[in-house]
């Protein structure tokens, strides 16, 4: 197959991506190795790679981590081939361990770092500049602006790289990686060289010895690499013999470029920012009275420019921020301050509702959220905040029977003492006394949400159990003679939203626990309606970040949630840690067996290799067993039932426990007929806002379904409290 | 010279927003027009809003609009479109998929517009030719179609400098072939809905 990213035609147009135009630039310096592991802005670049790998003769991975990627990709370059890495910006925290001893080791073959920096994070946890981490590394780093550099840089890094003995970073952002333009493709290198390894132990082992003299090596390719970036010709000097001068990178060079007359301002683009062009930007700045820097995040050129002791207008003038992404509307503001250019319009204010991206129709992790959320809720009323009005006695009798008879009601408002009332309603008891006391075995505790189900063919009415509560939770109805208790409403119970008060609410065991997350697509489970867990730090952080309040003396249960490609990456350490150290948490692995947030690339779990070649499965359950997981429960997230027995099992296990929640991510399922709404929906909203899928919306008195964004999962019929959801006949 | 413009895409995530402006980027370098677009992947692709940017013209330097400055807004949904209008110029062209899409949680205080006050609100700035893209899709048996119906409804824009040659070609060239006569005949139907709505849409416009 020749797709447009092989096609050997230099000189011809592409519609690339910065990512695709790297994977280009690489291809065209006849790379033979790449490996990385998914990260937005970067996952692109190996994903285009793997397409033609097998026509090019070129060796691609996926990787387990970031660091493993990197050291794939140094392994080849030390026999003397080109090899490419990529990551995005917090992948290279974990790659750093390799890589700061890469600076000491140097390279055989050009190895090149692609890594993709997020300015406004879209999709990452924050917002660090890499070319802090090319100085600290005491890398030379490449900075593309659009997907022509990156593809220029990729393809010239290799060359800088074996000059200089070095890896080359090339740094993107997420403007240049996910944007895409019309670029002019160059000519495909062929050489053949072949993987020798010179066993030099003076250069590869990093014992003190060697690594000091090597560091000693690398200050001297330092000094060759500033010459480099003295004369690189992504260092490019417009001078237009203007009194105003801008020295930019990024994006927010062209931005400038296309706000003003790029014949009336000398410009300065830099491309090869590290080490710093002194000299270059010296010269420059004495041929302009005002110099103006533009560049996105922290002030790093602005930093070597007052090194230089030279006057410039920055960030602080210009009102330019080091958070967030560099716009057109920005820089026309802060041109306008040095009256360069007009204010930009100010958009109109237009109230909208906001759609922030959530869980997909279907989502596994949706289902396996609302059981966690489910397990043991009961009302809960504030006696201070309680005035007796009754409001909800009244809301409960028309929510479950259509009439405003208080007598029909599950929840009970009592006077406690002259200034005190207080609702009661069922408690959702651990082991229920009125279970235990029934003579007939009418009363059962729901495994999915601990509510006291009253089977009215065996119930004789005895009362029985309505003596044995100790709350006074349960009511003889006035016309059928049977106890009747509070189920909860399915998890929007109409008496809470009505309080006048805001005296009752929706708690319970729920409330006592802790839920760690981490890095993927279930981390949007932090966000309403689902709102299941609390933290999210880095890959793999949550199990030990929960092991860390237990240890502390945290008095909840503590879970932590993590991802099967999460898992393989950062989370097998920490579980092993939490057996080594004995740490009581309860780990869910919400297995999808795909990594689903970058768009599906296939991990240990799925068999397949990043080049489609059948790989060997691993087995979860059988991996957490061997790290000495002693109590691991596999489920099917879809199953309520089983998931909840599963959790309940866990919360009253002491010890580090697992439960794999374990089913195909559904966007890559087949579909199965849609759900509907049936009449006797009475508009609750537990499926639109408890259980919360997006092909569910409600339009006044009752929820439809939008059958184009139903997968048909079947989950919301069981969540239904009123058996409203069915499947669609065909 | 070419002509400029600036056409921005906006929809819900998983609705076709990025490969649709893909389609109109080929289209034009099949005229030799440069092009750049600017879109976002990953986290904010899962039911969320999704916004491509799309510049054509004889050098483009950067993908990013300024606000106020596109020429057309291409919306897949009637609420989205609405999100996109500040970045539309006075008196610019919208083209409106006929379907709103409810967001999943309404935050305390905000109220859903409906589909009418929300196509009055283009309707004070923006010429606005709406196009029944369900209905049509309907008719042709295919919901995901959608997409390429409003692309047809785009190429009969008179501001869009592209021939509609151009567009059939980039469609052929980008889509499997099992789809290409398919979707060729939505182009053709989305192309007709505004051509025969435009003198309409024109008065609309106007007597706001």
């Amino acid at each position: 197959m020749t797709s447009k990213i092989n096609v050997d035609k230099p000189g011809s147009y592409a519609l690339l991506n910065g990512d695709e135009a790297t994977a280009r630039g690489a291809i065209e310096a006849n790379i033979k190795v790449a490996a990385a592991y998914p990260g937005t802005p970067s996952t692109e670049i190996l994903e285009t790679l793997a397409v033609v790998a097998k026509d090019l003769g070129i060796y691609v991975e996926w990787s387990l981590n970031e660091i493993i990627a990197t050291e794939v990709a140094i392994g080849a370059s030390m026999t003397g081939v080109r090899a490419l890495t990529s990551m995005k910006h917090v992948g290279s925290n974990v790659a750093s361990d390799a890589i700061m001893t890469l600076a000491y080791t140097g390279i055989e073959g050009g190895l090149v770092i692609v890594i993709c920096d997020d300015p406004a994070l879209h999709s990452s946890q924050n917002e660090q500049d890499t070319r802090y981490f090319a100085v600290h590394a005491k890398l030379p780093l490449l900075d593309a602006g659009n997907p022509q550099e990156a593809l220029d840089m990729a393809r010239k890094a290799y060359e800088i790289s074996e000059k200089l003995r070095l890896p080359i970073i090339l740094r993107l952002t997420t403007r240049v990686a996910h944007g895409k333009a019309r670029v002019k493709l160059g000519e495909l290198q062929r050489f053949e060289r072949k993987a020798e390894f010179d066993k030099d132990i003076s250069k590869w082992v990093m014992v003190p010895a060697n690594a000091s003299r090597q560091h000693r090596v690398l200050e001297s390719k330092l000094l060759e690499a500033k010459n480099e970036a003295e004369t690189s010709p992504f260092n490019i000097v417009e001078d237009n013999s203007s009194d105003i001068g801008i020295i930019g990178s990024g994006v927010g060079y062209y931005y400038a470029r296309s706000l003003l007359d790029t014949s009336k301002i000398s410009w300065l683009k830099l491309g090869f920012v590290h080490p710093f062009p002194s000299e270059l930007v010296k010269t420059f700045a004495s041929k302009v009275k005002k110099l103006i820097v533009l560049e996105e995040l922290r002030p790093y050129i602005e930093e070597n420019i007052a090194r230089l002791k030279i006057d410039f207008i920055g960030k602080t003038e210009l009102g330019l921020e080091e958070i967030g992404e560099f716009s057109p509307d920005k820089i026309r503001t802060a041109l306008a301050k040095l009256h360069l250019t007009t204010n930009p319009e100010k958009p109109q204010q237009l109230n909208l509702p906001p759609r922030p991206p959530g869980l997909c129709p279907g989502c596994t992790h949706r289902a396996l959220y609302y059981t966690l959320n489910m397990i043991h809720k009961s009302v809960y009323c504030d006696s201070n905040k309680c005035v007796g009005c009754g409001t909800c006695e009244y809301a409960c009798s028309y929510n479950k029977e259509k009439v405003y008879n208080t007598s029909k009601s599950r929840i009970r408002v009592v006077r406690q003492n002259q200034i005190q009332n207080i609702a009661i309603t069922c408690q959702v008891c651990q082991d229920p006394a009125c279970v235990a006391a029934c003579p007939r075995d009418a009363l059962s505790q729901s495994p999915i949400t601990g509510n006291i189900i009253v089977d009215k063919n065996q119930c004789n009415g005895c009362g029985w159990c309505i003596e044995a509560c100790q709350y006074g939770a349960l009511n003889m109805h006035p016309t059928t003679h049977k106890p009747i208790v509070c189920d909860g409403c399915g998890g929007n119970p109409r008496c809470v939203a009505l309080c006048p008060q805001g005296a009752l609410s929706l708690r319970g065991k729920s409330e006592d626990k802790i839920v760690a997350g981490d890095i993927g697509c279930y981390t949007l489970g932090a966000l309403p309606p689902v709102k299941s867990l609390q933290t999210c730090l880095c890959m793999g952080g949550g199990i030990s970040q929960a092991a860390g309040m237990i240890h502390a003396g945290v008095k909840d249960k503590v879970f932590a949630v993590i991802g099967d490609s999460t898992f393989f990456h950062g989370g097998m350490p920490g579980l092993l840690n939490i057996v080594y150290n004995q740490a009581n948490v309860c780990v869910i692995i919400m297995d999808n067996s795909i990594v689903a947030m970058t768009g599906h690339q296939p991990t240990p779990g799925s068999g397949k290799t990043a080049m489609g070649q059948n790989a060997k499965i691993i087995n979860i359950e059988s991996l957490v067993r061997a790290l000495g997981i002693e109590k691991v429960i596999t489920v099917d997230p879809y199953d309520i039932k089983a998931t909840t027995k599963a959790l309940r099992t866990t919360i009253n296990y002491e010890g580090p426990s697992v439960i794999i929640a374990k089913r195909p991510c559904p966007l890559l399922a087949p579909r199965d007929i849609p759900l509907k709404i049936k009449d006797q929906c009475r508009g609750c909203r537990v499926c639109t806002e408890v259980f919360g899928c997006p092909a569910i919306s409600q339009t006044g008195n009752r929820a439809e379904i939008d059958a184009t964004l139903c997968n048909g999962c079947g989950v919301c019929e069981k969540v239904c409290p009123f058996s409203a959801i069915v499947r669609e006949e065909q | 010279m070419k002509q400029k413009l600036d056409v921005v895409f906006s929809g819900v995530g998983g609705q076709g927003v990025v490969l649709l402006s893909d389609i109109f980027c080929e289209a034009a370098m099949i005229e030799d027009f440069d092009v750049a677009k600017a879109e976002i992947h990953g986290m904010a692709q899962r039911g969320g809003s999704i916004v491509a940017y799309t510049r054509i013209g004889n050098k483009v330097e950067t993908p990013l609009i300024e606000t106020g400055k596109a020429d057309v807004v291409v919306g897949f949904e009637v609420l989205e479109t609405t999100r996109t209008l500040p970045m539309l110029k006075e008196c610019g062209t919208v083209i409106v998929n006929m379907k709103l899409i409810p967001p999943n949680s309404l935050p305390a205080g905000v109220k859903l517009k409906s589909t009418e006050e929300l196509l009055k609100l283009l309707k004070t700035k923006a010429r606005v030719h709406e196009v029944d893209g369900p209905g049509i899709a309907h008719r042709l048996g295919n919901m995901l179609v959608v997409n390429t119906i409003l692309l047809g409804a785009l190429s009969a824009l008179p501001e869009v400098p592209l021939k509609v040659e151009s567009f059939q070609q980039a469609i052929a060239n980008r889509l499997k072939r099992d789809y290409i006569s398919l979707n060729l005949k939505a182009f053709q139907l989305g192309r007709e809905s505004v051509q025969n709505n435009r003198d309409k849409n024109e008065m609309t416009y106007i007597t706001r």
